[in-house]
Protein backbone atom coordinates (compact mmCIF):
# COMPACT_ATOMS: atom_id res chain seq x y z
CA UNK A 1 0.00 0.00 0.00
CA UNK A 2 2.87 2.40 0.79
CA UNK A 3 3.94 2.07 -2.82
CA UNK A 4 0.73 3.77 -3.86
CA UNK A 5 1.08 6.53 -1.29
CA UNK A 6 4.71 7.53 -1.18
CA UNK A 7 6.52 9.27 -4.05
CA UNK A 8 9.22 7.12 -5.64
CA UNK A 9 12.06 9.30 -4.26
CA UNK A 10 10.98 8.20 -0.76
CA UNK A 11 9.62 4.74 -1.48
CA UNK A 12 12.57 3.47 -3.54
CA UNK A 13 15.31 3.94 -0.90
CA UNK A 14 12.96 2.48 1.71
CA UNK A 15 12.52 -0.75 -0.20
CA UNK A 16 16.00 -0.96 -1.70
CA UNK A 17 18.16 -0.23 1.33
CA UNK A 18 16.03 -0.61 4.46
CA UNK A 19 14.53 -3.77 5.88
CA UNK A 20 10.93 -2.77 5.45
CA UNK A 21 9.54 -5.13 8.07
CA UNK A 22 11.77 -3.58 10.70
CA UNK A 23 10.34 -0.07 10.30
CA UNK A 24 7.85 0.99 12.96
CA UNK A 25 7.31 4.60 11.99
CA UNK A 26 8.16 7.01 9.22
CA UNK A 27 7.97 10.66 10.22
CA UNK A 28 7.73 13.29 7.54
CA UNK A 29 7.81 17.00 8.29
CA UNK A 30 7.80 19.87 5.81
CA UNK A 31 11.39 20.75 4.81
CA UNK A 32 12.76 18.59 7.64
CA UNK A 33 14.61 15.28 7.35
CA UNK A 34 12.52 12.10 7.17
CA UNK A 35 13.01 10.09 10.37
CA UNK A 36 12.64 6.31 10.48
CA UNK A 37 11.98 4.48 13.73
CA UNK A 38 13.52 1.05 13.52
CA UNK A 39 13.17 -0.88 16.77
CA UNK A 40 14.02 1.67 19.41
CA UNK A 41 16.48 3.56 17.19
CA UNK A 42 15.96 6.54 14.91
CA UNK A 43 17.60 7.23 11.54
CA UNK A 44 17.31 9.79 8.75
CA UNK A 45 16.32 8.55 5.32
CA UNK A 46 18.64 9.40 2.44
CA UNK A 47 18.50 8.38 -1.22
CA UNK A 48 20.84 5.47 -0.38
CA UNK A 49 19.16 4.18 2.78
CA UNK A 50 19.46 5.21 6.40
CA UNK A 51 21.94 7.83 7.48
CA UNK A 52 22.99 9.84 10.49
CA UNK A 53 24.14 12.71 8.28
CA UNK A 54 21.61 15.53 8.22
CA UNK A 55 22.92 16.89 4.90
CA UNK A 56 22.18 13.62 3.09
CA UNK A 57 18.68 13.28 4.50
CA UNK A 58 15.64 13.63 2.24
CA UNK A 59 13.48 16.61 3.20
CA UNK A 60 9.94 16.47 1.77
CA UNK A 61 8.17 19.61 0.57
CA UNK A 62 4.69 20.75 1.58
CA UNK A 63 3.35 19.60 -1.80
CA UNK A 64 4.80 16.13 -1.20
CA UNK A 65 3.01 15.85 2.13
CA UNK A 66 -0.27 17.03 0.66
CA UNK A 67 0.14 14.59 -2.18
CA UNK A 68 0.76 11.73 0.27
CA UNK A 69 -2.42 12.53 2.19
CA UNK A 70 -4.40 12.84 -1.05
CA UNK A 71 -3.15 9.48 -2.29
CA UNK A 72 -3.69 7.84 1.09
CA UNK A 73 -7.32 8.90 0.85
CA UNK A 74 -7.43 7.09 -2.52
CA UNK A 75 -7.83 10.50 -4.14
CA UNK A 76 -11.06 11.09 -2.21
CA UNK A 77 -10.45 13.34 0.78
CA UNK A 78 -14.21 13.70 1.38
CA UNK A 79 -14.42 9.97 2.13
CA UNK A 80 -11.95 10.20 5.03
CA UNK A 81 -12.70 13.69 6.32
CA UNK A 82 -14.19 12.31 9.55
CA UNK A 83 -10.85 10.62 10.24
CA UNK A 84 -8.86 13.67 9.18
CA UNK A 85 -10.86 15.77 11.64
CA UNK A 86 -9.61 13.46 14.38
CA UNK A 87 -6.04 13.84 13.16
CA UNK A 88 -5.41 10.58 11.40
CA UNK A 89 -6.12 8.63 8.28
CA UNK A 90 -6.02 4.85 7.92
CA UNK A 91 -5.29 3.30 4.55
CA UNK A 92 -6.13 -0.17 3.33
CA UNK A 93 -3.83 -2.56 5.13
CA UNK A 94 -4.15 -0.75 8.45
CA UNK A 95 -1.33 1.76 7.86
CA UNK A 96 -2.14 4.77 9.99
CA UNK A 97 -1.08 8.27 9.04
CA UNK A 98 -1.09 10.62 12.00
CA UNK A 99 -1.54 14.15 10.66
CA UNK A 100 -0.38 17.55 11.78
CA UNK A 101 -1.64 20.76 10.19
CA UNK A 102 -4.05 23.65 10.58
CA UNK A 103 -7.34 22.76 12.21
CA UNK A 104 -10.34 24.57 10.73
CA UNK A 105 -13.10 25.18 13.23
CA UNK A 106 -16.53 26.60 12.54
CA UNK A 107 -19.10 27.32 15.23
CA UNK A 108 -17.12 25.33 17.74
CA UNK A 109 -16.95 22.25 15.52
CA UNK A 110 -13.92 20.92 13.73
CA UNK A 111 -14.50 21.18 10.00
CA UNK A 112 -11.28 19.73 8.69
CA UNK A 113 -7.52 19.69 8.97
CA UNK A 114 -5.60 21.40 6.22
CA UNK A 115 -2.10 22.65 5.33
CA UNK A 116 -0.57 19.38 6.45
CA UNK A 117 2.89 19.99 7.87
CA UNK A 118 3.70 16.62 9.39
CA UNK A 119 2.78 13.01 8.85
CA UNK A 120 3.59 10.08 11.08
CA UNK A 121 3.20 6.85 9.15
CA UNK A 122 2.82 3.87 11.48
CA UNK A 123 3.53 0.54 9.89
CA UNK A 124 1.49 -2.27 11.43
CA UNK A 125 3.06 -5.66 11.96
CA UNK A 126 1.68 -9.11 12.38
CA UNK A 127 3.74 -10.75 15.13
CA UNK A 128 2.57 -14.33 15.22
CA UNK A 129 2.02 -15.82 18.68
CA UNK A 130 2.88 -12.60 20.53
CA UNK A 131 -0.20 -13.03 22.75
CA UNK A 132 0.39 -16.70 23.46
CA UNK A 133 2.18 -16.22 26.77
CA UNK A 134 -0.94 -14.52 28.16
CA UNK A 135 -3.49 -16.77 26.52
CA UNK A 136 -4.03 -19.20 29.40
CA UNK A 137 -4.40 -16.39 31.92
CA UNK A 138 -7.11 -14.71 29.88
CA UNK A 139 -9.25 -17.77 29.21
CA UNK A 140 -10.57 -19.45 32.34
CA UNK A 141 -12.95 -22.42 32.35
CA UNK A 142 -13.79 -21.77 28.72
CA UNK A 143 -14.69 -18.14 29.39
CA UNK A 144 -12.79 -15.09 28.29
CA UNK A 145 -12.07 -12.76 31.18
CA UNK A 146 -12.40 -9.02 30.66
CA UNK A 147 -8.88 -7.96 29.83
CA UNK A 148 -7.17 -4.60 29.46
CA UNK A 149 -3.91 -4.28 27.57
CA UNK A 150 -1.89 -1.38 28.97
CA UNK A 151 1.08 0.16 27.19
CA UNK A 152 2.56 3.45 26.01
CA UNK A 153 2.04 4.37 22.32
CA UNK A 154 3.82 2.16 19.83
CA UNK A 155 4.47 -0.69 22.26
CA UNK A 156 2.32 -3.27 20.51
CA UNK A 157 -1.19 -3.08 21.96
CA UNK A 158 -2.93 -3.41 18.62
CA UNK A 159 -0.57 -6.16 17.48
CA UNK A 160 -1.33 -8.05 20.70
CA UNK A 161 -5.11 -7.72 20.20
CA UNK A 162 -4.83 -8.77 16.56
CA UNK A 163 -2.85 -11.87 17.45
CA UNK A 164 -5.23 -12.78 20.27
CA UNK A 165 -8.18 -12.77 17.83
CA UNK A 166 -6.21 -15.01 15.50
CA UNK A 167 -5.18 -17.37 18.31
CA UNK A 168 -8.82 -17.79 19.31
CA UNK A 169 -9.68 -18.77 15.78
CA UNK A 170 -6.69 -21.07 15.34
CA UNK A 171 -7.50 -22.89 18.58
CA UNK A 172 -11.12 -23.27 17.53
CA UNK A 173 -12.57 -21.23 20.32
CA UNK A 174 -15.74 -20.53 18.41
CA UNK A 175 -16.63 -17.37 20.31
CA UNK A 176 -18.46 -14.78 18.29
CA UNK A 177 -15.89 -12.04 18.35
CA UNK A 178 -16.80 -8.48 17.46
CA UNK A 179 -13.82 -6.38 16.44
CA UNK A 180 -14.72 -2.78 17.05
CA UNK A 181 -12.07 -1.21 14.90
CA UNK A 182 -12.51 2.51 15.50
CA UNK A 183 -9.39 3.49 13.59
CA UNK A 184 -9.28 0.63 11.11
CA UNK A 185 -5.97 -0.61 12.49
CA UNK A 186 -6.79 -4.02 13.96
CA UNK A 187 -7.78 -5.76 10.75
CA UNK A 188 -4.98 -5.37 8.24
CA UNK A 189 -7.19 -6.70 5.48
CA UNK A 190 -4.86 -9.61 4.81
CA UNK A 191 -6.37 -13.05 4.43
CA UNK A 192 -7.13 -14.63 7.79
CA UNK A 193 -5.84 -11.64 9.75
CA UNK A 194 -8.71 -11.75 12.23
CA UNK A 195 -9.53 -15.43 11.92
CA UNK A 196 -12.80 -17.14 11.11
CA UNK A 197 -15.08 -16.16 13.96
CA UNK A 198 -14.76 -12.41 14.00
CA UNK A 199 -17.19 -9.77 12.80
CA UNK A 200 -16.00 -6.25 12.35
CA UNK A 201 -17.41 -2.76 12.73
CA UNK A 202 -14.99 -0.14 11.49
CA UNK A 203 -14.67 3.60 12.03
CA UNK A 204 -17.59 3.79 14.46
CA UNK A 205 -17.24 5.48 17.82
CA UNK A 206 -17.12 3.17 20.83
CA UNK A 207 -20.63 4.22 21.87
CA UNK A 208 -22.23 3.52 18.52
CA UNK A 209 -20.10 0.44 17.90
CA UNK A 210 -20.86 -1.22 21.23
CA UNK A 211 -24.58 -0.50 21.05
CA UNK A 212 -25.08 -1.51 17.42
CA UNK A 213 -22.71 -4.44 17.65
CA UNK A 214 -24.36 -5.99 20.68
CA UNK A 215 -27.82 -5.47 19.24
CA UNK A 216 -27.11 -6.72 15.75
CA UNK A 217 -24.26 -9.23 15.99
CA UNK A 218 -24.74 -10.79 19.47
CA UNK A 219 -21.05 -11.17 20.22
CA UNK A 220 -19.53 -13.20 23.07
CA UNK A 221 -16.45 -11.04 23.06
CA UNK A 222 -15.81 -7.48 21.94
CA UNK A 223 -12.26 -6.47 21.14
CA UNK A 224 -11.49 -2.80 20.80
CA UNK A 225 -8.48 -0.53 20.77
CA UNK A 226 -7.50 2.56 22.74
CA UNK A 227 -10.14 3.38 25.34
CA UNK A 228 -9.64 6.99 26.24
CA UNK A 229 -12.63 9.13 27.05
CA UNK A 230 -15.45 9.05 29.58
CA UNK A 231 -17.82 8.17 26.71
CA UNK A 232 -15.68 5.13 25.92
CA UNK A 233 -15.95 4.03 29.55
CA UNK A 234 -19.73 4.46 29.48
CA UNK A 235 -19.92 2.33 26.35
CA UNK A 236 -17.68 -0.26 27.98
CA UNK A 237 -19.88 -0.48 31.08
CA UNK A 238 -22.95 -0.82 28.87
CA UNK A 239 -21.33 -3.79 27.11
CA UNK A 240 -20.28 -5.40 30.40
CA UNK A 241 -23.83 -5.09 31.72
CA UNK A 242 -25.02 -6.82 28.57
CA UNK A 243 -23.03 -9.92 29.50
CA UNK A 244 -20.40 -9.55 26.80
CA UNK A 245 -16.71 -10.12 27.53
CA UNK A 246 -14.43 -7.23 26.70
CA UNK A 247 -10.83 -7.05 25.64
CA UNK A 248 -9.52 -3.54 25.19
CA UNK A 249 -6.37 -1.49 25.28
CA UNK A 250 -5.43 1.79 26.87
CA UNK A 251 -2.47 4.18 26.79
CA UNK A 252 -0.54 4.15 30.08
CA UNK A 253 3.00 3.43 31.24
CA UNK A 254 2.02 0.98 33.94
CA UNK A 255 -0.93 -0.32 35.94
CA UNK A 256 -0.32 2.48 38.45
CA UNK A 257 -0.63 5.22 35.86
CA UNK A 258 -3.78 3.56 34.54
CA UNK A 259 -5.25 3.54 38.04
CA UNK A 260 -4.62 7.28 38.22
CA UNK A 261 -6.89 7.97 35.24
CA UNK A 262 -9.99 9.68 36.55
CA UNK A 263 -12.24 8.65 33.67
CA UNK A 264 -11.68 5.01 34.57
CA UNK A 265 -12.42 5.29 38.30
CA UNK A 266 -15.74 3.48 38.03
CA UNK A 267 -14.21 0.69 35.97
CA UNK A 268 -11.44 0.31 38.51
CA UNK A 269 -13.78 0.47 41.50
CA UNK A 270 -16.13 -2.13 40.08
CA UNK A 271 -13.20 -4.33 39.06
CA UNK A 272 -14.59 -4.63 35.56
CA UNK A 273 -11.31 -5.95 34.21
CA UNK A 274 -10.13 -9.27 35.57
CA UNK A 275 -6.81 -9.26 33.76
CA UNK A 276 -4.29 -6.52 32.96
CA UNK A 277 -1.57 -7.17 30.39
CA UNK A 278 1.23 -4.61 30.56
CA UNK A 279 3.47 -4.08 27.53
CA UNK A 280 6.41 -1.73 27.16
CA UNK A 281 9.17 -0.66 24.80
CA UNK A 282 11.92 -1.77 27.21
CA UNK A 283 13.30 -4.49 24.91
CA UNK A 284 11.62 -3.15 21.78
CA UNK A 285 7.89 -2.96 21.02
CA UNK A 286 5.82 -5.73 22.56
CA UNK A 287 7.93 -6.37 25.66
CA UNK A 288 5.64 -8.13 28.15
CA UNK A 289 6.10 -6.51 31.55
CA UNK A 290 3.51 -8.55 33.40
CA UNK A 291 0.03 -9.97 33.70
CA UNK A 292 -2.08 -8.94 36.69
CA UNK A 293 -5.44 -10.00 38.08
CA UNK A 294 -8.23 -7.70 39.27
CA UNK A 295 -6.52 -7.30 42.65
CA UNK A 296 -3.37 -6.22 40.80
CA UNK A 297 -1.49 -9.30 41.90
CA UNK A 298 1.05 -10.48 39.40
CA UNK A 299 0.23 -13.75 37.69
CA UNK A 300 2.79 -16.25 36.46
CA UNK A 301 6.51 -15.60 36.34
CA UNK A 302 8.22 -12.23 36.41
CA UNK A 303 9.02 -11.16 32.84
CA UNK B 1 -15.44 4.34 -65.87
CA UNK B 2 -18.36 6.71 -65.31
CA UNK B 3 -19.88 4.40 -62.72
CA UNK B 4 -16.59 4.12 -60.94
CA UNK B 5 -16.24 7.91 -60.78
CA UNK B 6 -19.82 8.21 -59.52
CA UNK B 7 -19.08 5.72 -56.78
CA UNK B 8 -15.82 7.46 -55.80
CA UNK B 9 -17.25 11.00 -55.68
CA UNK B 10 -20.44 9.87 -53.96
CA UNK B 11 -18.38 8.07 -51.34
CA UNK B 12 -16.27 11.16 -50.74
CA UNK B 13 -19.37 13.33 -50.32
CA UNK B 14 -20.98 10.79 -48.03
CA UNK B 15 -17.81 10.39 -45.98
CA UNK B 16 -17.66 14.15 -45.40
CA UNK B 17 -21.30 14.20 -44.37
CA UNK B 18 -20.88 11.22 -42.07
CA UNK B 19 -17.75 12.73 -40.53
CA UNK B 20 -19.62 15.84 -39.45
CA UNK B 21 -22.66 13.84 -38.40
CA UNK B 22 -20.60 11.60 -36.12
CA UNK B 23 -18.61 14.54 -34.77
CA UNK B 24 -21.80 16.17 -33.50
CA UNK B 25 -23.20 12.85 -32.33
CA UNK B 26 -20.01 12.08 -30.37
CA UNK B 27 -20.15 15.48 -28.69
CA UNK B 28 -23.77 14.94 -27.71
CA UNK B 29 -23.13 11.42 -26.39
CA UNK B 30 -20.02 12.59 -24.56
CA UNK B 31 -21.79 15.38 -22.67
CA UNK B 32 -24.71 13.06 -21.88
CA UNK B 33 -22.23 10.58 -20.38
CA UNK B 34 -20.44 13.34 -18.48
CA UNK B 35 -23.71 14.51 -16.91
CA UNK B 36 -24.52 10.92 -16.03
CA UNK B 37 -21.11 10.70 -14.34
CA UNK B 38 -21.82 13.88 -12.35
CA UNK B 39 -25.15 12.39 -11.19
CA UNK B 40 -23.38 9.21 -10.17
CA UNK B 41 -20.77 11.17 -8.22
CA UNK B 42 -23.51 13.11 -6.50
CA UNK B 43 -25.44 10.00 -5.45
CA UNK B 44 -22.52 7.77 -4.51
CA UNK B 45 -20.66 10.45 -2.55
CA UNK B 46 -23.83 11.51 -0.76
CA UNK B 47 -24.94 7.99 0.07
CA UNK B 48 -21.76 6.10 0.84
CA UNK B 49 -18.84 8.49 0.37
CA UNK B 50 -17.58 6.12 -2.27
CA UNK B 51 -14.07 6.73 -3.59
CA UNK B 52 -13.65 8.58 -6.89
CA UNK B 53 -11.86 5.70 -8.61
CA UNK B 54 -14.52 3.17 -7.56
CA UNK B 55 -17.28 5.40 -8.88
CA UNK B 56 -15.59 5.80 -12.24
CA UNK B 57 -14.66 2.11 -12.45
CA UNK B 58 -18.21 1.01 -11.74
CA UNK B 59 -19.67 2.96 -14.66
CA UNK B 60 -21.58 0.92 -17.20
CA UNK B 61 -19.64 -0.07 -20.27
CA UNK B 62 -21.83 2.00 -22.57
CA UNK B 63 -21.25 5.16 -20.55
CA UNK B 64 -17.52 4.45 -20.51
CA UNK B 65 -17.55 4.11 -24.28
CA UNK B 66 -19.20 7.50 -24.59
CA UNK B 67 -16.54 9.08 -22.40
CA UNK B 68 -14.03 8.26 -25.14
CA UNK B 69 -11.16 7.29 -22.84
CA UNK B 70 -11.56 10.20 -20.39
CA UNK B 71 -12.15 7.76 -17.51
CA UNK B 72 -9.13 5.64 -18.40
CA UNK B 73 -6.85 8.66 -18.81
CA UNK B 74 -7.88 9.96 -15.39
CA UNK B 75 -7.41 6.63 -13.62
CA UNK B 76 -4.06 5.97 -15.30
CA UNK B 77 -2.72 9.37 -14.18
CA UNK B 78 -3.66 8.43 -10.61
CA UNK B 79 -2.21 4.95 -10.83
CA UNK B 80 1.03 6.25 -12.35
CA UNK B 81 1.31 8.84 -9.56
CA UNK B 82 1.43 11.63 -12.15
CA UNK B 83 -0.06 15.05 -11.67
CA UNK B 84 -3.13 15.52 -13.83
CA UNK B 85 -2.29 17.14 -17.18
CA UNK B 86 -4.86 18.57 -19.53
CA UNK B 87 -3.33 17.17 -22.72
CA UNK B 88 -3.11 13.65 -21.33
CA UNK B 89 -6.58 13.75 -19.82
CA UNK B 90 -8.24 14.95 -23.01
CA UNK B 91 -6.08 12.87 -25.34
CA UNK B 92 -8.86 11.38 -27.47
CA UNK B 93 -11.33 14.21 -27.20
CA UNK B 94 -10.49 16.21 -30.30
CA UNK B 95 -14.10 17.32 -30.74
CA UNK B 96 -14.04 19.58 -27.67
CA UNK B 97 -13.58 23.34 -27.77
CA UNK B 98 -10.93 25.07 -25.64
CA UNK B 99 -13.53 26.25 -23.12
CA UNK B 100 -15.12 22.81 -22.82
CA UNK B 101 -11.72 21.16 -22.40
CA UNK B 102 -10.73 23.60 -19.66
CA UNK B 103 -13.96 23.00 -17.74
CA UNK B 104 -13.58 19.23 -17.92
CA UNK B 105 -9.96 19.44 -16.83
CA UNK B 106 -10.85 21.64 -13.86
CA UNK B 107 -13.66 19.28 -12.94
CA UNK B 108 -11.40 16.25 -12.78
CA UNK B 109 -8.69 18.25 -11.04
CA UNK B 110 -11.13 19.20 -8.29
CA UNK B 111 -12.27 15.63 -7.63
CA UNK B 112 -11.47 14.31 -4.17
CA UNK B 113 -9.76 17.50 -3.01
CA UNK B 114 -12.29 18.75 -0.45
CA UNK B 115 -14.79 17.67 2.17
CA UNK B 116 -18.13 16.19 1.18
CA UNK B 117 -20.17 19.36 1.37
CA UNK B 118 -17.83 21.38 -0.81
CA UNK B 119 -17.17 18.49 -3.16
CA UNK B 120 -20.89 18.13 -3.86
CA UNK B 121 -21.26 21.88 -4.39
CA UNK B 122 -18.42 21.78 -6.87
CA UNK B 123 -19.86 18.78 -8.70
CA UNK B 124 -23.23 20.53 -8.97
CA UNK B 125 -21.61 23.68 -10.33
CA UNK B 126 -19.74 21.71 -12.96
CA UNK B 127 -22.85 19.70 -13.76
CA UNK B 128 -24.71 22.94 -14.50
CA UNK B 129 -21.92 24.02 -16.79
CA UNK B 130 -21.85 20.64 -18.54
CA UNK B 131 -25.64 20.84 -18.95
CA UNK B 132 -25.17 24.05 -20.91
CA UNK B 133 -22.59 22.34 -23.12
CA UNK B 134 -24.94 19.39 -23.46
CA UNK B 135 -27.87 21.57 -24.54
CA UNK B 136 -25.66 23.37 -27.05
CA UNK B 137 -24.29 20.10 -28.41
CA UNK B 138 -27.80 18.63 -28.73
CA UNK B 139 -28.90 21.66 -30.70
CA UNK B 140 -25.78 21.46 -32.87
CA UNK B 141 -26.47 17.81 -33.49
CA UNK B 142 -30.07 18.46 -34.46
CA UNK B 143 -29.10 21.40 -36.63
CA UNK B 144 -25.79 20.50 -38.23
CA UNK B 145 -25.49 16.75 -37.69
CA UNK B 146 -28.64 15.85 -39.50
CA UNK B 147 -28.08 18.64 -42.00
CA UNK B 148 -24.67 17.31 -42.93
CA UNK B 149 -26.14 13.89 -43.73
CA UNK B 150 -28.85 15.50 -45.81
CA UNK B 151 -26.31 17.63 -47.65
CA UNK B 152 -24.18 14.56 -48.25
CA UNK B 153 -27.14 12.77 -49.81
CA UNK B 154 -27.95 15.81 -51.96
CA UNK B 155 -24.29 16.03 -53.03
CA UNK B 156 -24.31 12.35 -53.93
CA UNK B 157 -27.43 12.83 -56.03
CA UNK B 158 -25.85 15.84 -57.75
CA UNK B 159 -22.79 13.80 -58.59
CA UNK B 160 -25.00 11.13 -60.08
CA UNK B 161 -26.97 13.73 -62.07
CA UNK B 162 -23.79 15.47 -63.27
CA UNK B 163 -22.22 12.27 -64.47
CA UNK B 164 -25.36 10.94 -66.12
Amino acid sequence: MLEKILPSEIYNPLTKYVSFNAINEIRLRVDKPIVLSIGSQKFFLSSHGTTGNLKEAICPSKTTLEDIVFRASECSLYSVNEQIKRGFLVTQGGIRLGLGGDLIEEKGQIKTLTNFNSINIRIPHEIKNCSLSCFDYIIENGNILNTLVISPPGAGKTTFLRDFILQLSQRNYAFNVLVLDERGEIDLGTKGCIGNFADKISFASKKVGFENGIRSLSPNLIITDELGTADDVQALLYACNSGVSIMASVHADSVESFLAKEDFSKVIKEKVFKRFVVLSLRNGPGTLEGIYNENLSRLGRRY
Amino acid sequence: MKILLIVIFSSICFAFGAKFYFKYKRRKNFFDALIFLCHKFDVEINFSREKVINIISSLEEKVKQNLYGLDKNFISSIENKESLEKDKLLKNLTFLSEEEGNSIFLFFKSLGRSDMENQLKEINNFENKFSQFCTASSQEFKKYGKLSIKLAIVACLMVVVLFI
